[in-house]
């Protein structure tokens, strides 16, 4: 099981019942093979940047979830499928998420590593840290 | 000679002696690891007018933090939240 961020883009001129219909059978398909759905945005209709297939519009939908790597594909051969679905875009979320951890780590341990030499001067530090960055 | 070239420091073309500041990484400052493709405002301080991204060289951003950038924008691109390109 991995961890997916993914953005599905919907043609404006859907209805709200035919978006909700199209978006519940996408999370169908993730649910059914075992995915668990993590955090659920509805960004909603916001402005494309660049015009696609002649809509200027589109419904945004974000999801983060954790999914065998079977399962988006499958996710991502529906959406490539469906006309109402302008761009969608899925990538790992793990990978970044471990890294950005583990650089949090170690910079604490530096922070950490430093008042030993000075004491007072980190003390000072710390009571101002982002002074001068 | 020299008595000219301390004359010229004196009086003209303080240009020339302007010292530049340092810039900062911006994502090392804020102590941003991760730079999220989800998040446009972030992004679009790194897209000039035309729809580029920003050079290292004018931004100050670190060579990790543009490589992440990178892709955040590309990914962003790739679904219409920032532009390929605008005139």
């Amino acid at each position: 099981m991995r961890l997916y961020d993914i953005v599905v883009v919907l043609s404006p001129e859907e209805t709200p019942e035919q978006v909700t219909a199209l978006v519940d059978g996408f999370k169908k398909i993730l649910t059914d093979d075992g995915a668990q759905l993590k955090i659920e945005e509805i960004w909603g209709r916001r402005r494309l940047a660049y015009p696609i297939a002649k809509r200027r519009e589109g419904v945004y939908y974000y999801w983060q979830v954790e999914a065998k790597a079977e399962t988006i594909a499958e996710l991502e051969r529906k959406l490539r499928l469906s006309d109402e679905v302008l761009r969608h875009l899925a990538v790992r979320a793990d990978e970044e998420l471990r890294r950005s951890v583990k650089l949090k780590k170690r910079r604490e341990a530096k922070a950490a590593a430093k008042p030993k030499k000075a004491p007072a001067e980190a003390a000072a530090e710390a009571s101002e840290p982002p002074a001068e960055a | 000679m020299r008595k000219d070239f301390k004359k010229d420091k004196k009086t003209g073309n303080r240009k020339k002696f302007f010292v530049r500041r340092r810039k900062a990484c911006k994502f090392c400052v804020e102590k941003i690891e991760y730079v999220d493709w989800k998040d446009v405002k972030t992004l679009q301080g790194f897209i000039p007018e035309r729809g580029k991204i920003l050079p290292r060289r004018i931004s100050g951003v670190c060579s990790l933090h543009q490589r992440k950038l990178q892709t955040a924008i590309k990914r962003a691109r790739a679904i219409a939240l920032l532009p390929y390109a605008t005139d």
